[in-house]
Order: C-alpha cells, then sequence, then structure tokens
C-alpha cells in the first residue's frame, strides 16, 4: 500500500466556480414555459490529502449534483477542475485514469453493489478493470476487505449482499471504491441509510482512511452533527450556492449565516433543555428564484435589502466565509467574491 | 362491553376537544389510556419462526407521550402493528392483551382488548379513538386520489350525518392546524414534498379527533428543518387536544426532547424503560448507553466516539441468555447463560432487563450505568 501514501497537504482536486443549470418544462395552459433550476451555482472548492472536507444542506439543495460534476458522471455547465494540478479539458470524457482517482460512494449500499453476484465479484471486478493481474486480484481483495475492518476470509468474499447488514454492505461499497486505490473519496451521504448503532463505524472509518492513508475525503451529508465530528472544513449549501463555510467545528460552534443557525436550532439537542424551537421557515422556495438572496423568503432577520440584492461571501473571521447582509460589517478582510456571478472571474477562496 | 354511541359530530376544532374529561392536571393519578400486557409476535411458523416481539408489557397515560428507540429490526413497527391489529400475515399474536381505555361522547370509559376484538369493535375504535401514522406514510396515500379524498373516506363512514359541504370545511380545517392551506385538498400526493405529505397523513390521524396517536417514524424521511417545524406542530395540537401519543424513532435524541417516557427494544424485547430525561441523563442498560454514544454532539470538544460495536443478533438463532450480551462490554458469564427480565430498578418507575442491576449477580455497576438519576420533570405539553 505504500505507493497509496502521499504527501499531506497536497491539493488532490480542486474545483473553481462548478455550476449546473437543469432545464425542465412546465406544461402551461397555452405554452409550456421553460424552467431553469440552478441545482448547483458557483461552488469551489479543494480536496487536501489527509482532509475532510463535508457539505450540508437540506434535500435539493445540490449536494448530490456537485459530488456528480466532482466524480465527472455530470457535465458542469460551466467551471472549471483539475486533478493534482493538472485542468481537465472541460469536454473530455471521464477516463479511467481519471476514475482511479476519484472514487464516488453512494448512499444505499443495496443499490449499488450488484445483488446477484458474490461479494468477490463486486471487489475483483474493478480490479481487472484497472488491469490488476488475474492471479492476484484474491488476495487484493481481501487485502482490501481488511482496511475497512471486514472479515477477509473466503467464506465473506463468498457471500451474497443479501446475507450481509447495511452497515457492512457500505464497508463492502467503500471496500471496492478503495480497490483501484483512489486518491479522492466522494461519499454521498454514506451513512444516512445506516442504522444508527453503524454510523459511527463508518464515519470512524472515513477518518482513519483520511489520517493514515492520507485520502482527501469529501463527505456529504444532511446531519451537521455528524460534519462537526468527522470535518476538517465544513461548507453548509443552500439552493445551490455556498452560504457558510469554515475549519475545523467553527461552523456549527459559532455559526454566522441564519440558514446554518435555523439548521442548528433544529437538531434535536438534549444536552441543552433550553433549547428554543426554531424559528419559523415554513415558507419553500423554488432553487430557481433569482433576484436577492436565496434564503430571504425564509429569513427570520431578512431585510427589504435582501429581496433584491444577492449577498456576496464575507470573511467574517479569517478562513470562515458567509453569504449574508448580516455579515457585511463584522467581516475582517474585503468582499471576496464578486456581487453576482461572473463566470471565469477568479476570486481569492 | 358496552355498546357506545358513536359521539356526536363537531363544527370545530376547538370544540373538538374533550371536554368532558378535560386536560389532566399535573400531579393528578393519571388514568391509562393503553396497557399492554406480556405481548408477542411472532412471523412464520415451526423451525423458521421469528419471535419479533417478546413479552412486551407498557402503560401509557392519557395525554401523555411514549417513545419507542431501538435500532433497525428491533420490532418497534411490528409491535404498533399488531397492537393496532393491522399486522399481515405472515404475522401472527402470539400471546398477551393490549387494552385501549375508550372514552364515550358521555365521559364513559369501557377497557376494549384489542387482541380479541372483533372486526366491527375494531371499525368502532380506529380513527375515532385510536389512529396510526404508518411508517411508510410517504407512500401511504393513494397517488390517484386528490388529498380532499382521503379525508373524505374517513369522515364518510364514521361521521355520516355530515354533508359534503361540512366534510370538505372540517378537512380545511384539519389541513390548517397542521399548517398547510385548505387548497391543498385539490393536489395530488406528487404535487406535494414529502414534508408536507407526512402532514396531511397526521391531519388525517386527527380528523376524528382520537385520544391515542401511534406514529411509526414520521420524520425520518425528512429533513431536519422539516422535522423541527412538524415537531413543533405535534406538540402545539397536543395541549390542544390533549391526545396521548407513542412515537417511534430510531433518535433517541428527539425522543428525549419530545417524549414523557421512553421504552428502548432490542432484538423484540423492551431493555429500558424510563422517564425520557432520566434515561437521558442516568442510562442504567448498557444498550441504552451505547445508543446515546452513537449521536455525535454538536458542543464540546471532538472526541472519538464508537458507538455500538458489533450487529444485531439474527431473531430466526436468538442467542439463549441476553440478546445484548455478545455486543455488551459488560457481559459477564451470567449474561450469556440466562435472559433477563425487565425489573423496577428504582423508585422513579424506571424498570431495566440486565442482570448488573440483579443483587444475585454479585457484580458492581459500572460508574457509566451508576450515574444518579435527575428528578422527575413536570410532563411536557398537553396542560
Ligand atoms: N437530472 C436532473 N434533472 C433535472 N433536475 C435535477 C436533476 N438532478 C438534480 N436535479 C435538481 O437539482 C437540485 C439539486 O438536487 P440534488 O440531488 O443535488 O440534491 P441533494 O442536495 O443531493 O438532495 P438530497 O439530500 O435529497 O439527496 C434539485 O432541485 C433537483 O430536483
Ligand atoms: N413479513 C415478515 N416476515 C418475516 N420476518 C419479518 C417480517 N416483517 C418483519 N420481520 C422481522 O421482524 C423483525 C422486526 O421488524 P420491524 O419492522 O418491526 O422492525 P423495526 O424496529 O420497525 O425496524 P425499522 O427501524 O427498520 O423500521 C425484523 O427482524 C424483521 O426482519
Ligand atoms: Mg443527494
Ligand atoms: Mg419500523
Amino acid at each position: 500500500m505504500s505507493e497509496t501514501r502521499v504527501e499531506r497537504d497536497v491539493v488532490q482536486l480542486s474545483a473553481k466556480h462548478l455550476s449546473r443549470d437543469f432545464t425542465s418544462r412546465v406544461p402551461g395552459r397555452f405554452v409550456s414555459a421553460r424552467q431553469v433550476t440552478h441545482a448547483v451555482d458557483d461552488v469551489s472548492l479543494d480536496l487536501v490529502a489527509g482532509r475532510v472536507v463535508a457539505v450540508v444542506g437540506e434535500s435539493g439543495s445540490g449536494k448530490s449534483v456537485l459530488a456528480r460534476m466532482l466524480a465527472r458522471i455530470v457535465r458542469p455547465t460551466s467551471g472549471a477542475l483539475a486533478l493534482r494540478g493538472t485542468p481537465i479539458p472541460a469536454r473530455a470524457k471521464r477516463d479511467l485514469a481519471y476514475a482511479s482517482m476519484v472514487q464516488l460512494v453512494l448512499q444505499d449500499p443495496f443499490a449499488s453493489v450488484n445483488p446477484v453476484h458474490r461479494i468477490r465479484h463486486s471487489l475483483e471486478r474493478p480490479l481487472l478493470i484497472h488491469g490488476a493481474e488475474r492471479t492476484q486480484v484474491g488476495e487484493l481483495a481481501s487485502a482490501v476487505l481488511k482496511r475497512v475492518s471486514l472479515d477477509s476470509s473466503d467464506r465473506f468474499l463468498d457471500r451474497y449482499p443479501h446475507e450481509l447488514s447495511g452497515g457492512q454492505l457500505q464497508r463492502v461499497s467503500i471496500a471496492r471504491a478503495l480497490c483501484v486505490k483512489p486518491k479522492v473519496l466522494l461519499a454521498d451521504e454514506p451513512i444516512s441509510m445506516l442504522d444508527v448503532s453503524v454510523r459511527l463505524g463508518i464515519l470512524n472509518l472515513l477518518k482513519g482512511l483520511c489520517d493514515d492513508e492520507n485520502l482527501a475525503v469529501l463527505y456529504i451529508t444532511h446531519d451537521i452533527a455528524s460534519a462537526r465530528y468527522l470535518a476538517d472544513e465544513t461548507i453548509v449549501m443552500y439552493a445551490g450556492q455556498v452560504v457558510e463555510q469554515s475549519h475545523g467545528t467553527a461552523l456549527v460552534d459559532a455559526p454566522t449565516h441564519p440558514y446554518t443557525q435555523l439548521l442548528i436550532a433544529s437538531v434535536p439537542d438534549p444536552s441543552d433543555p433550553t433549547a428554543v424551537s426554531a424559528r419559523d421557515a415554513s415558507l419553500r422556495i423554488p432553487a430557481s428564484a433569482s433576484a436577492g438572496c436565496r434564503f430571504a423568503p425564509r429569513c427570520p432577520d431578512a431585510m427589504a435589502r435582501c429581496a433584491s440584492e444577492s449577498p456576496p461571501a464575507f470573511e467574517v473571521r479569517p478562513g470562515h466565509f458567509s453569504r449574508c447582509w448580516l455579515n457585511e460589517n463584522d467581516r475582517v478582510a474585503t468582499l471576496v467574491a464578486p456581487l453576482t456571478r461572473r463566470k471565469g472571474e477568479p476570486t481569492t477562496t | 362491553m358496552s355498546a357506545t354511541i358513536p359521539r356526536e359530530v363537531q363544527s370545530t376544532a376547538a370544540e373538538g376537544g374533550r371536554a368532558s374529561t378535560g386536560p389532566v392536571r399535573d400531579g393528578a393519578i393519571r388514568e391509562s389510556v393503553l396497557e399492554i400486557n406480556h405481548f408477542s409476535v411472532d412471523y412464520g411458523a415451526g423451525e423458521n419462526m421469528v419471535r419479533a416481539v417478546s413479552d412486551v408489557t407498557l402503560r401509557l397515560e392519557r395525554s401523555r407521550v411514549l417513545g419507542i428507540a431501538g435500532e433497525s429490526g428491533s420490532g418497534k413497527s411490528t409491535l404498533v402493528y399488531a397492537m393496532t391489529r393491522l399486522l399481515r400475515s405472515p404475522g401472527l399474536i402470539s400471546g398477551g392483551e393490549v387494552i385501549l381505555h375508550v372514552t364515550d361522547e358521555g365521559g364513559a370509559v369501557t377497557p376494549v382488548n384489542l387482541v380479541t376484538a372483533t372486526e366491527s369493535e375494531l371499525r368502532r375504535v380506529r380513527w375515532s379513538h385510536v389512529s396510526i401514522v404508518l411508517q411508510s406514510a410517504l407512500s401511504a396515500l393513494n397517488p390517484v386520489l386528490r388529498i380532499g379524498r382521503e379525508f373524505d373516506e374517513v369522515l364518510k363512514t364514521h361521521r355520516p350525518n355530515l354533508t359534503k359541504a361540512q366534510r370538505r370545511a372540517r378537512a380545511e380545517e384539519l389541513l390548517r392546524m397542521v399548517g398547510l392551506s385548505g387548497d391543498r385538498l385539490e393536489r395530488f400526493p406528487h404535487e406535494l414534498s414529502g414534508g408536507q405529505r407526512q402532514r396531511v397523513m397526521i391531519a388525517v390521524a386527527l380528523a376524528l379527533d382520537p385520544e391515542l396517536v401511534v406514529m411509526d417514524e414520521p420524520t425520518t424521511a425528512l429533513d431536519v428543518v422539516t422535522q423541527r417545524e412538524i415537531i413543533g406542530e405535534l406538540s402545539t395540537l397536543r395541549a390542544q387536544f390533549g391526545f396521548a401519543m407513542i412515537f417511534i424513532t430510531h433518535d433517541l435524541s428527539l425522543l428525549v426532547e419530545l417524549a414523557d417516557e421512553i421504552a428502548v427494544m432490542y432484538a423484540g424485547s423492551i431493555v429500558e424503560r424510563a422517564g425520557a430525561r432520566e434515561l437521558y441523563e442516568s442510562p442504567r442498560h448498557p444498550y441504552t448507553l451505547g445508543l446515546l454514544n452513537s449521536f455525535p454532539p454538536l458542543h464540546g470538544e471532538r472526541r472519538e466516539l464508537t458507538g455500538i460495536p458489533g450487529t444485531p443478533p439474527d431473531l430466526a438463532d436468538p442467542p439463549t441468555g441476553c440478546s445484548f450480551a455478545p455486543r455488551c462490554a459488560f457481559a459477564m458469564e451470567r449474561c450469556v447463560l440466562e435472559k433477563p427480565t425487565l425489573v423496577e430498578v428504582d423508585d422513579t418507575g424506571r424498570s431495566v432487563a440486565c442482570w448488573l442491576f440483579d443483587d444475585a449477580s454479585g457484580s458492581r455497576v459500572p460508574v457509566e450505568l451508576s450515574r444518579v438519576a435527575p428528578r422527575a420533570e413536570a410532563p411536557k405539553g398537553g396542560s
């Protein structure tokens, strides 16, 4: 495994201004209208060896579309990717080399591991595709099972997916992703379908892969407490945009954006019996609302300006960004992002 | 069992409250609304038989909230399906009784054993006295029917003297109670979000002002913000109408906030039952402790948590002794040989099924499991 060791702090995968729009037809009485959804809107992030970046947001906020763009399964409408400093040509197809560097693990292990094949097959197939010797795949498969703390015996390898628990199967799907020795692991809600008692095991496994093998991990979740537990950097998405971003536990410990505050206040927290119930935010807006802050219609602190002007990201503390007009005067630095999205313009984030 | 006249139709939700009994004042001895005694449920028969619910005994007082927690497969859904006689084959009630104390219009209370009740007795009791929001509620709404029809079906059967316009008015009122506008009645389920559909199911469950509402993971499929809104609405509604509630979830932190009492299930049995705050502050069963340690906290130093090692037992081939013993850090020899039963361990009414608390075991209770219990709190909501 020594060749998987890479230097810490190396930027493995870098995304700049990634956006993805979806156009759908809305049937009207006379003519059908075209509705554009900005599923992901101008998101930039770096995935660094040995670090976990968490992306938190509610259903429909664009987390999966972002992960799929990073895996190059979904093509961005605009923006650029660079793998270990090398720009990825926008029009090029995802090749085997990219796939072996960047692997995606999905939410539902029962849907992502083929039910008709033994575990052995699911692990050996990617190895063969990525050029391993047929005589060695058996050994490699049991080695990778050991890395995810599973029984690596032939008995286990010969089991079928339905003979495993959800937690075991999710470990198998992580093992399968690790087979090809990726530098980047994109985990899209890897624990949300699993039982409470096995979730921590998976989180600790991801942390271990990061610490011991210098993997760069993207951890997508709607559970902000698990992001605080695991992540070196946390990004909160709302309606396709990054609304707040910070390092360590700062984002949860001192949130500045009203949406992050709402998310945190909504988490059941028995350790705080005085916790006030979340403020009313029952209004829902489509992700296509354009002018102004996207959260404004639900925001308990919205001001007149919020409906008409979209806030930029303010740096409220070093390395802590918040896309909210309330933070305009708290900022430690100058504006770091353009007021409205201008394609191709670099930011200092 | 005395025959009861269907309750008169009430014109508004505010009058719909059970004025005859009224909300019970704190401190008063509360009557039970539900008593479950030695209740067991099996799937299949013979060699392939699985005992999914094993000798469960529980009591729920009027206007209180009982939370049931436990990991996947522990038998939570089976318990409430069987209890309300909605269990389908190959599920079979193999023992015990479920007594629902039904209050009629005049305020007279009649016990009904749901296990032996006939179909017609069940029809009279369901929706009017006990209603249930199923785990699969997100797909429980009929996709080809407008939302309004769901209300119509229930109101038509149980309130036959309502006119069409009155049914419509009642349905709109129910939707408003759960924070939806009346025009949603014209919508089809696919036109609503998951949270909105869940609210519709809750509104239907409350349509006939039942005294007990059973909710099987009503918020698990929703995001935390929506979950928080629905929990908030439920406590407002409970304060207004005073129904008792059984709330099932695997999220113990949510229950600590919401429930008066919590029962923790493991492999078909109740392993601990205590007041919500007591259970959280001073867990006694090693499994409860494990569950509580499975949630990363929102505050404090970041430190590694371990959760619960291993996986739940195969119910088709359960271990001889305590079913948690193979995963338990405190297991003793006795635990592997004998199955502990649920016994009261202190004067707060807490019960635990664990040999650590049996003097005959001669064991010392580990510090993690001997924290001092806080004093009992006033019940939440409902006053
Ligand atoms: N193929 C597609 N065509 C049209 N719209 C899409 C498509 N994929 C995603 N979207 C839209 O993009 C938005 C973001 O979706 P995405 O799946 O990324 O959300 P998410 O944050 O992963 O949510 P969840 O927590 O439910 O998984 C949604 O509004 C969704 O409806
Ligand atoms: N139709 C069935 N036939 C055989 N066994 C069943 C059947 N339905 C459920 N079981 C078993 O009964 C046990 C209890 O299942 P149940 O659905 O009640 O669990 P639960 O606690 O509600 O779990 P979850 O949190 O996943 O909803 C499980 O071990 C399950 O495998
Ligand atoms: Mg997703
Ligand atoms: Mg269930």
